[in-house]
């Protein structure tokens, strides 16, 4: 049953995002700037929608169209950013649970930045769920005011915000958060350890490698992996044959298991000087303890 | 083995051999024919004789010497609880030098005058205070021992047979001297110039002639009285209080003698001022002894008051000392160890706690002024203090306040009914450092949660210790600083509030968004902030009532949406009230809060040109 649901929203969103924007007429409004340059370095995203139905819906006070409104924004994905505002504005009035809940998600599905301030503000919301769902499409919606309710959020007092709130900074490049990172590190916000992984500096990325021992393997395989993985051009091959000396250091079954992972993965014709530490760590390794 | 007498006697007055307790004695007559002024030895046909008896008895000890005096802590120990140590008092010096005496120990020892008195092994010994030689044993055949009294040259000693009693008289030689038996539960007797003065049925105290096993004369109390003590030279009868042994106790029946209790007021636990002399006391201690209360007498002459105008409770570790007239707490020791045992002393307290260490208090301050060890753990402890006086501590205690702090942050379960006491008190404190200790607590995530109630309940009457308010009110939950509890914001609002502190409002404003406050303190805070926000919180005011007024869970919250709208249509009597107007409006609006905005526009109707915003704290 479930199933056909996922069908039948998926192909109510081909609809609508393929939806011909030939056929459709222009947005209600351009794309903001932000929104316009993030299509523009996205080749692949969608033309955007006409959004006044979904704006008229979303102002009309009835909590039945704005649901409705909001199945279609959601839908529309992207492509109904434009929407994004009026969204953003129904946040700041202020609306039931439910839509509350469903406008916060909606705002993540159209990835426009407009929709950031708002979202930072349920970033706060006394309801873990709605914090939750606020920190995820933060994630999505990107800009200043999301790095910076995320960072915020590192602190929550619930475990899943500061999990997601971790994973976010990474996928927002927020390097500066890189410092608070590793504080929720520390305080077993184990999430942090694959964005320290994305973002750290080559001192930073030693400063994670030096956890090792200390910090679950498997926390630190998350991380340490994202920084073998980052180009040569980011992290030089010195910082990365030490850090697969240190796993080596630690002799153990897991990391040995982790460095035959890397060495099936790692691209041909990428580093071969790193190459050789892998593959010498993973003889060296094979009878860990 | 005993007789009745002819003249309706019912004291079996024995002063013959007993087979049962293998004592030899010579045989004898009870008191119970001749001069019919007298009672018959523990009769309950005797009418009051309107304190005639006790007078004749009391003029006749007045000038009596007092016989041995005692100034000794005295301990049980051993892993067998075989071993008693004793430890000499000097008011001149610390502690003379210890003695110990090992023997089995059934019941806990009692010091009376100049003996210590034991029982164990089926015997009851006798030994020298002052040395712990011994002196005498007797055989019990294994009666418990209840109490002892000691003139210096005869021994009373009272055994427990169940229904009745046993006293036994015993010379310094070890020679019986009399043995009396009767079905009454007799208490802790003293002794005066060969003249047992004997608490019974709760409710006499006869006065018996050693020599002659006459009932020389009756009292009746008003207190209930099990005990009779020597103190520092006079002669006290009690259980609840003292009542002195002395030319009024002819007036005991009407109520007319010198009586000195400790006045009623809420203490820790049940302390009990003393374990009632019918009962056997185990030589081990148990938890009555850790939660006791200790007071002496003030002088045997004159008016009768309590010694330093002070009396004394401990509980497990605390000692709290009382001012004696109208029961106000002094002063707070918190003790390393509990404190299983003690006295009340001329200037101050003596205790001994489980450690084997002995402290003496300074009555006034609570300052230690006087420690010593037994130089292992004991099990139990008697203290019996005749002359030593207590030193005055060294000066530069603490207030009451900061006493009271630290009994308050040990997190031992135990203390969490002393703590309880304490934090009331400390609750009605001027000082302002009260404050500060009580936010400490109610802001302690392991601190115990009834102490944590308690705290917060005492925060919000408080009315000084603003700076420590805002402080705290500065703090947030903060999982990656470690910061796992949040400030005490419901009752520091409520205080604020009280004391229109618009110093409060941005910081009070700023838990209104804070998702680890709890849902009563963001009802307080915005509570609070309907009379102290100014237009600098009303951003923040706003926010918050846009995302709850359609959010809020629970009533807490929706009546925090509600006050929010106060602070708006006070605020911002254009926008906010358009706000108002329109959320009072929304059905998507929780219902408590739109039924208090609805309200509130009501009590505050539109003004034409009323769009002056309120740029101070509501009045």
């Amino acid at each position: 049953m479930r199933f056909f649901s996922c069908i039948a929203i998926a192909a109510l969103a081909t609809t609508l995002a393929s939806g011909s924007a030939s056929a459709q007429k222009p947005t209600d409004k351009p794309a903001d700037k932000k929104d316009r340059k993030t299509a523009g370095a996205n080749a692949g995203a969608p033309p955007p929608i006409d959004v006044k139905p979904i704006v008229a819906k979303l102002k009309s006070g009835d909590e039945g169209q704005i649901k409705d409104a909001l199945d279609e924004a959601r839908l529309a994905g992207p492509a109904g950013a434009a929407a994004a505002p009026t969204l953003a504005e129904l946040l700041t009035r202020g609306a039931s649970l439910p839509l509350t809940q469903a406008a916060i998600e909606t705002l993540g599905d159209l990835e426009s930045e407009t929709g950031s301030a708002a979202l930072a503000q349920y970033a706060v919301h006394r309801n873990a769920k709605v914090r939750r769902a606020a920190v995820k499409s933060l994630t999505r919606t990107k800009g200043a005011a999301a790095t910076a309710a995320m960072k915020h959020a590192l602190s929550d007092s619930d475990a899943v915000v500061r999990g997601t709130a971790a994973s976010g900074l990474g996928a927002l490049k927020a390097k500066d958060a890189v410092p608070d990172l590793f504080v929720a590190l520390d305080h077993r916000v184990n999430e942090a350890a694959a964005s320290i992984g994305q973002l750290c500096s080559v001192e930073q990325c030693e400063q994670l490698a030096a956890k090792l021992g200390r910090v679950p393997l498997d926390v630190m395989t998350s991380g340490l992996d994202q920084v073998l993985f980052r180009p040569a051009a980011d992290i030089n091959d010195d910082a990365k044959v030490k850090i697969i000396g240190r796993i080596r250091e630690q002799g153990t079954l897991e990391g040995n298991k982790f460095l035959k992972d890397v060495q099936k993965r790692w691209p041909a014709g990428s580093s071969p000087r790193v190459r050789q530490a892998i593959d010498q760590a993973v003889m060296a390794t094979a009878g860990g303890k | 083995m005993s007789f009745v007498g002819t003249h309706r006697c019912l004291a079996r007055v024995a002063i013959a051999a007993s087979a049962a307790l293998s004592l030899s004695l010579a045989l004898g007559t009870a008191s119970c024919a001749g001069d019919s002024s007298r009672p018959s030895t523990f009769s309950t046909n005797w009418l009051d004789d309107q304190g005639k008896s006790i007078a004749e008895v009391q003029a006749r000890l007045k000038n009596a010497p007092p016989g041995g005096n005692a100034d000794l802590v005295l301990a049980v120990a051993g892993a067998k609880n075989d071993k008693l140590i004793g430890m000499p008092l000097s008011s001149s010096s610390a502690a003379g030098s210890n003695w110990t005496f090992q023997h089995p120990l059934d019941a806990r020892p009692i010091i009376a005058g100049g003996v210590v008195v034991g029982s164990g092994n089926g015997e009851v010994f006798a030994l020298d205070t002052a040395t712990g030689k011994r002196l005498w044993a007797r055989p019990t055949g294994g009666l418990a021992l209840l109490g002892a009294g000691d003139d210096g040259t005869i021994t009373a000693v009272t055994l427990s047979r169940g229904t009745g009693s046993t006293i036994l008289v015993v010379g310094r030689d070890g020679s019986v001297k009399r043995q009396i038996e009767t079905d009454k539960a007799v208490g802790d007797p003293a002794v005066v110039a060969g003249v047992l003065l004997v608490p019974w049925q709760n409710q006499y105290v006869s006065a018996i002639d050693a020599a002659t096993g006459d009932e020389l004369g009756r009292v009746t109390l008003r207190d209930k009285v099990s005990r009779a003590d020597k103190i520092g030279g006079a002669v006290y009868f009690g259980e609840v209080a003292y009542v002195r042994f002395d030319d009024k106790i002819r007036m005991a029946s009407q109520g007319g003698a010198n009586r000195i209790g400790i006045p009623p007021r809420e203490l820790p636990g049940t302390p009990r001022l003393f374990v009632p002399g019918t009962e056997k006391l185990p030589a081990v201690a148990n938890a009555r002894d850790r939660d006791r209360l200790f007071a002496r007498p003030s002088s045997p002459e004159g008016p009768l008051g309590i010694d330093s105008n002070r009396f004394y409770a401990t509980y497990f570790r605390l000692v709290l000392g009382f001012e004696a007239t109208r029961g106000q707490l002094g002063w707070v020791h918190t003790h390393a160890s509990d404190v299983i045992g003690g006295d009340a002393v001329q200037g101050g307290v003596l205790l001994c706690d489980e450690e084997g260490k002995v402290v003496v208090l300074d009555g006034r301050t609570g300052q230690v002024s006087f420690q010593s060890s037994f130089g292992e753990p004991i099990k139990s402890c008697v203290a019996h203090a005749d002359t030593y006086k207590a030193l005055p501590g060294p000066g530069g205690a603490g207030s009451l306040a900061q006493q009271i702090a630290e009994a308050v942050s040990s997190r031992e379960a135990s203390l969490a009914t002393g703590q309880r006491l304490l934090l009331r008190e400390l609750g009605t404190l001027e000082d302002e450092s009260a404050t500060k200790t009580l936010i400490e607590i109610a802001s302690d995530s392991r601190a115990a949660p009834i102490l944590v109630t308690d705290a917060r309940a005492a925060i919000a009457t408080r009315r000084n210790g603003t700076s420590y308010m805002l402080t705290a009110l500065g703090k947030h939950y903060d999982f990656l600083r470690d910061v796992l509890a949040s400030p005490p914001v419901g009752p520091i609002a409520d205080a604020l509030a009280a004391m229109k502190e618009p110093k409060g409002a941005p910081l009070l404003a700023s838990h209104l968004l804070d998702p680890a406050d709890n849902d009563d303190d963001v009802r307080r805070a915005a509570a609070a902030l309907a009379t102290l926000a100014t237009k600098d919180e009303l951003p923040t005011v706003r926010h918050f009532f846009t995302m709850y007024r359609g959010t809020a869970e629970n009533d807490d919250v929706g009546q925090a949406v509600a006050s929010a709208g106060e602070a708006l249509l006070r605020l911002d009597p254009k926008d906010g009230r358009a706000l108002v107007e329109q959320a009072a409006k929304d059905p998507t609006t929780v219902a408590i809060a739109r039924t208090r905005l609805e309200a509130l526009l009501t009590a505050a109707p539109d003004k034409p040109g009323g769009d002056k915003p309120a740029d101070k704290p509501a009045k």
